[in-house]
């Protein structure tokens, strides 16, 4: 745990003074609540003594609260400051460090568990540093401080005290635990509800159209049931262990009833000490009880730390180291040299040695089943994974001797998966130039059919698009992220698929327009549809990380091979016994 | 478009953000009278524990300290009876007063415990059930309203109210059972502390409008800094969130400095808003214990100007009458139960606040009552339909000045598949929405069998008509749930014949667990294909006598593409379907073909008739004999 929790060092060591001023006022502030007691102590003898003269109790005790005031405010601010700067330090690493990896990450580590270290473990570390040290000042400080003042009055009684003390701190601990456990359990019990009901609420036709209202119904009854079960144990947990808490604490109550009672009895001691010890006992019993919370908070802490280093000390998966003298312009001519790459050790090869030249201004067009390899290819062109060195040469060099800026920006590529931001359209197309002018991004979106659309909307250029706006449907979609790979007119322009939700009217427009635009430029896409790859100069099929076939549309005809049954199935459309994958019919 | 349009006045109607409403908490109360007896009960146990929690103190001060020790006597103490019980205890048990006294207060303790921990478990425990219950009510009442309630709605507002704001519900409840356990013991303690000394009593209670005050004042001053706190933190969230998903565009535009920026941005606001929230909260955190320990000035002030001007009173302490020095000491202890009250009162007014708005928003939603229109005497329908459908001049929009369909009829005869053909917006979807009765349609447009669709209930006309939407529904469960769809008379292997049919059978038995994989709407553990071979074989396990489809556009690679057609084909085989068709496939296999244009009818006969007529389908057909499918959509 400690070694986990060593590893926020360097993180906290900026503010070190802060947090070490803080932990000095805390020591002040307790010192000065010790001496309330006593001076009540104090007081209530000289009552007694029949002594009308309390100025001086009554003012020492007012110094004190002020004095305390000062102590306490200045503490809780300082460590609760150096929490906070700790977590924006964290945050900003951790977003830097996301920022660098790619598909092998992330295809490991889902977004959803990036922000659950982002939100939870961060907010984990702040609270541990924040609440940890105030804790752990408390404890020390109330438990030395209460227990020097008691011992100074009566240290027998003192002594009798302490056996209590062992079963407050283990009975917090436990119960704080178990209290981690059932509140976890309310919340994903929360969360499945509000699954529930948003696939409810969004498939809403389905059900009715199949009659499913009751049945969905009594299914959320259970859903519903489970939560509040979940909830009451929660309370339930919650509500013992506000009985038990002080009725530990009273033993310690009822020792000094008895044992102290009869001292002052005797004449061995004083009222006001017998009042004082009730003060001191409470000093004292509550850092044991917080004790028993902090364990707790501390383990979680070191569990977060160790997420969050998992990250924060991750190297970028694809590394910037540009060689001098790469040319500043692209032209456009690529190959690939006997390229494998593998996913992982255990996994089939994507791509199998691949051997293919292509001209600068040719066009593309690269087919294949599912898992053929094809997106694969195209991420390695631009880096987004990284390729043995030499493997793959853009006009004769290494892709991986350019500045990855360079690459990107020369390189444009539209990935499969239509994304767009919460933000608008204008803002959207033109992503990797925020400052371009509008006429290009109009240029852009006419060319891929989107012109209409935008004039659609009241906002136009300015239309927020996703939650909190417009929702467009997949093709549209498509379109713009299509007209985002457009607007950049960069010398070799790779499509991943781009055109699957976009009807086929729809798609030939935009084919000729790319034809127009593209003349003279490389450009790569991939596609399923016969009626998409004929437009382009060459197409390459690839089968399991190999090619097939290459060659233009006609001389493919001609082979008689895997493109020429594609054209035939798509074209006449086919029985399903024309085209049986093994065991399609069992 | 033919879509309708989205609207938000429904969300935005009458919240009157009262803090105090009382019409709509006796109609919160409805839902909580079931529980009305362990409620009382509950209510009954928070003043026993609270009456004996205030006795242990004056078990310490009063009877010990001022009985045991000073030999303070009189009738005038207010002990509540604890000094004549622990004498009386002390001599039938033949022990020592003080031994008594312990025996006393360790009961006290056990009593107090017992009773809190009880009273806050039924209270919970009422609480809980009444709210499941009209959460409950409310998805109930969700799930009952029509399609076209849905068409202009967000369903992410709709769907906050059952879960966020019946959430907030519970904080309200519990934090007014938070209030009662505070001010019970409040008034008790109160009322002996009056009894002891009221000029005390009453420079006392001046701390607590100073407390509300500033209660008050920093309230107000942090409620607008927590709100930049919580914004500032979502958008932080909500940046990270974004980037990382779209996280190759940020990598393959050039875009990370930039973005790191902008993140940059946001922290260091969030940081700035944290930072002054801490500031006050510092502040205001030690002011309350702070004015304990001056209350505790307070009394020993007060009890020596009573030493210096009292006069010989009945007491050994040469005090006026009631204030002793077990008094003095119970005032001390007492200063907690005083103010604390106010504190909790500070924390639980944001809550309130929050919470009955809350409660405004879910009753705005049980009282939405947008209701398909359902016949009073609905015709019951023969256990096997024929299949027969006609459309007759059936004109319809979705609001009233924008017309979708005009003047529509034709004739869909048992048996026969037909394929609808049409652009974008034509409203073909729209056609077949009204067939499945998701909206009110005119009377005397649409008969089945003859029977006009007004005369049938809606659930009675749903059952009999399968319909296969673009966006197919999973319900989280296995493979075999999602077939069957809780109808107990499809079993496991009726629904995996209905799976081999239609070419499912393959993938689902290459999963994992097969029939018994779990699926879920969000895991997306399906392919677009195999989701539509999943609806199809759904479809084919409820045997439905009309087949209603809209076919999927988005482009499936070649193999499965076959699957599909293959499985549509048999699904259609015998049974009237109406097929919004995107696929040549699917067209040419249909018995007619009907071409929708701007609503209307435009051409219907069957594949050589209208390539004979040399009309919109004809066009469209040497489109798509140039391509290898036609998406007229």
């Amino acid at each position: 745990m400690w070694r986990s929790l060593k590893r926020l060092l360097p993180f906290i060591k900026p503010y070190k003074a802060r947090l070490g001023l803080g932990v000095v006022a805390f020591g002040v502030a307790r010192l000065f609540e010790g001496l309330v007691p006593l001076l009540l102590a104090l007081a209530i003898d000289r009552i007694i003594a029949g002594n009308s003269n309390l100025m001086a109790p009554v003012l020492g005790i007012f110094a004190v609260v002020m004095g305390r005031y000062a102590a306490v405010t200045t503490a809780r601010y300082q460590v609760r400051r150096s929490g906070l700067s700790v977590a924006f330090d964290l945050r900003q690493s951790l977003y830097q460090n996301l920022q660098q990896q790619g598909s092998q990450f992330f295809s490991t580590h889902s977004i959803g568990d990036m922000m659950t270290r982002a939100v939870a473990d961060i907010g984990l570390v702040q609270r541990f540093i924040s609440m940890g040290s105030i804790l752990l000042v408390i404890l020390v400080y109330a438990t030395i401080v209460g227990f020097g003042f008691m011992l100074y009055l009566n240290p027998t009684l003192t002594l009798l005290l302490l056996p209590p003390m062992p079963f407050i701190f283990y009975y917090a601990r436990w119960s704080s635990r178990e209290m981690g456990i059932a509140s976890k359990d309310v919340q994903d019990r929360l969360s499945d509800l509000s699954d529930h009901v948003q696939e409810n609420l969004s498939g809403i036709r389905t059900i009715q159209a199949m009659v499913q209202e009751e049945n969905e119904i009594k299914r959320f009854g259970r859903t519903n049931q489970r939560y509040a079960n979940a909830f009451y144990r929660q309370a339930q947990i919650n509500s013992l262990m506000t009985a038990w808490m002080p009725s530990l604490a009273a033993i310690c109550s009822i020792t000094i009833l008895g044992y102290g009672g009869f001292q002052v009895l005797e004449g061995q001691m004083t009222v006001g000490a017998l009042v004082a010890f009730f003060f001191y006992v409470n000093m004292v019993v509550q850092p044991f009880r917080v004790a028993g919370f902090m364990v707790n908070l501390f383990q979680r802490a070191a569990v977060a730390s160790d997420r969050l280093f998992e990250v924060v000390s991750l190297e970028p998966e694809v590394a910037d180291n540009p060689v001098a003298g790469t040319p500043a312009l692209i032209k456009g001519q690529i190959e690939f040299r006997d390229l494998s790459f593998a996913y992982d050790a255990v996994r089939d090869k994507a791509l199998n040695e691949i051997n293919l030249s292509i001209k600068s201004g040719e066009s593309i067009t690269i087919m294949g089943p599912v898992g053929a390899g094809k997106t694969t290819l195209l991420k390695l062109l631009v880096r987004l994974i990284e390729p043995t060195p030499g493997s793959v040469l853009i006009d004769g060099r290494p892709v991986t001797d350019y500045p990855l800026a360079q690459l990107r920006s020369q390189i444009a590529m539209v990935p499969q998966d239509p994304f767009l931001f919460g933000d608008a359209l204008r803002n959207n197309l033109t992503y990797d130039t925020p400052d371009r002018g509008l006429e290009p991004i109009w240029d852009a979106a006419t060319a891929a059919d989107l012109r209409t659309t935008i004039e659609g909307f009241p906002e136009q250029m300015q239309t927020v698009v996703g939650e909190r706006g417009v929702t467009l449907s997949g093709g549209q979609k498509q379109r713009a992220t299509l007209a985002r790979g457009l607007v950049r007119q960069a010398p070799v322009l790779v499509l991943d698929d781009c055109f699957s939700s976009v009807d086929t009217e729809t798609e030939e427009h935009i084919l000729s327009e790319l034809k127009r635009l593209r003349r003279g430029q490389t450009t790569l896409l991939v596609s399923h549809r016969v009626s998409t790859a004929r437009h382009s100069d060459r197409i390459v099929m690839l089968e399991a990380g190999r090619i097939l076939e290459v060659g233009t549309h006609e001389e493919l005809l001609k082979l008689g091979g895997a493109y020429a049954e594609l054209e035939r199935i798509q074209r006449e459309g086919a029985d399903a016994s024309d085209y049986e994958p093994a065991g399609a019919f069992t | 478009m033919s879509q309708p349009q989205r609207d938000h006045s429904l969300f935005d109607a009458d919240i009157s953000g009262a803090v105090l409403n009382f019409s709509m908490l006796r109609r919160l109360l409805h839902w909580m009278k079931p529980y009305r007896l362990t409620f009382a009960l509950s209510s009954v146990l928070i003043l026993v524990a609270s009456t004996l929690q205030v006795l242990l103190p004056v078990i310490i001060s009063l009877v010990v300290i001022g009985h045991i020790i000073r030999g303070e006597t009189g009738s005038d103490i207010p002990d509540l009876g604890m000094i004549e019980l622990t004498n009386q205890l002390s001599l039938s048990l033949e022990i020592h007063p003080l031994w008594a006294a312990c025996g006393l207060y360790t009961l006290l303790q056990i009593g107090s415990s017992v009773a809190g921990h009880i009273h806050r478990v039924t209270l919970i425990s009422s609480v809980i059930n009444g709210l499941r219950d009209l959460r409950q009510d409310l998805f109930r009442h969700l799930e009952t309203r029509p399609a076209s309630f849905y068409d202009r709605v967000a369903v992410g507002r709709v769907m906050t109210r059952v879960t966020n704001d019946i959430e907030a519900l519970f904080e309200l409840l519990r934090g007014l059972g938070t209030l009662v356990g505070e001010f019970v013991p409040f008034f008790v303690a109160l009322g002996i502390m009056l009894a002891i000394d009221v000029p005390l009593t009453l420079i006392l209670l001046c701390a607590l409008p100073i407390m509300g005050g500033v209660t008050y004042f920093f309230r107000s001053a942090t409620r607008k800094l927590f709100r930049l706190v919580r914004q500032t933190l979502s958008s932080l969230n909500q940046n990270m969130q974004e980037n990382l998903a779209g996280l190759q565009v940020v990598q393959l535009s050039g875009r990370e400095d930039h973005n790191l920026e902008t993140y940059t941005n946001i922290n260091e606001d969030n940081l700035g808003h944290e930072v002054r929230t801490a500031r006050w909260e510092t502040l205001y955190g030690a002011f309350n214990d702070s004015m304990a320990h001056i209350a505790l000035g307070v009394i020993l002030w007060y009890a020596a100007a009573m030493i210096a001007t009292g006069e010989p009173g009945t007491n050994n302490l040469g005090m006026h009458d009631g204030l002793s020095l077990g008094g003095i000491i119970l005032f001390t202890r007492f200063i907690d139960m005083l103010f604390h009250p106010i504190v909790v009162l500070g924390e639980q007014t944001n809550i309130l606040f929050r919470a009955m708005a809350s409660c405004e928003r879910i009753f705005q939603a049980l009282d939405w009552d947008e209701a398909i229109r359902e016949p009073q005497n609905p015709v019951q329908l023969p256990t096997r339909l024929k299949g027969d459908i006609e459309f007759r001049h059936l004109s319809f929009g979705y609001d009233a000045d924008r017309q979708i369909l005009d003047d529509v009829s034709f004739n869909i005869n048992a048996g026969e598949k037909l394929a609808i053909v049409g652009p974008t917006g034509s409203g073909k979807s729209t056609l077949i929405r009204l067939l499945s009765r998701f909206y009110d349609i005119p009377n005397g447009s649409i008969f089945l069998d003859g029977v006009d669709l007004n005369q049938i209930h809606s659930q009675d006309l749903r059952s009999r008509i399968g319909v296969v939407l673009q966006d197919f529904h999973i319900f989280s469960g296995t493979i075999y749930d999602n077939i069957a769809l809780g109808d107990p008379n499809i079993t496991q292997a009726m629904a995996e014949e209905a799976a081999k049919t239609v070419n499912a059978h393959t993938f689902i038995s290459q999963l994992p667990q097969g029939y018994a994989t779990e699926l879920s709407e969000r895991g997306q553990n399906l392919s677009q294909g195999q989701r539509q071979l999943l609806a199809f074989a759904r479809v084919l396990a409820a045997d439905p006598e009309i087949l209603v489809l809209d076919e999927a556009t988005a482009s499936i690679d070649t193999a499965t593409e076959l699957l599909i057609q293959d499985a549509l084909r048999k699904l259609t085989a015998n049974r009237t379907s109406v097929l919004i068709a995107h696929r040549l496939q699917t067209i040419q296999e249909a018995d007619r073909v009907l071409v929708f244009e701007a609503g209307r009818v435009k051409e219907l006969g069957t594949q050589e008739e209208l390539l004979a007529l040399d009309g919109l389908y004809a066009t469209l057909h040497r489109l798509q004999f140039q391509e290898p499918t036609l998406d007229a959509s």
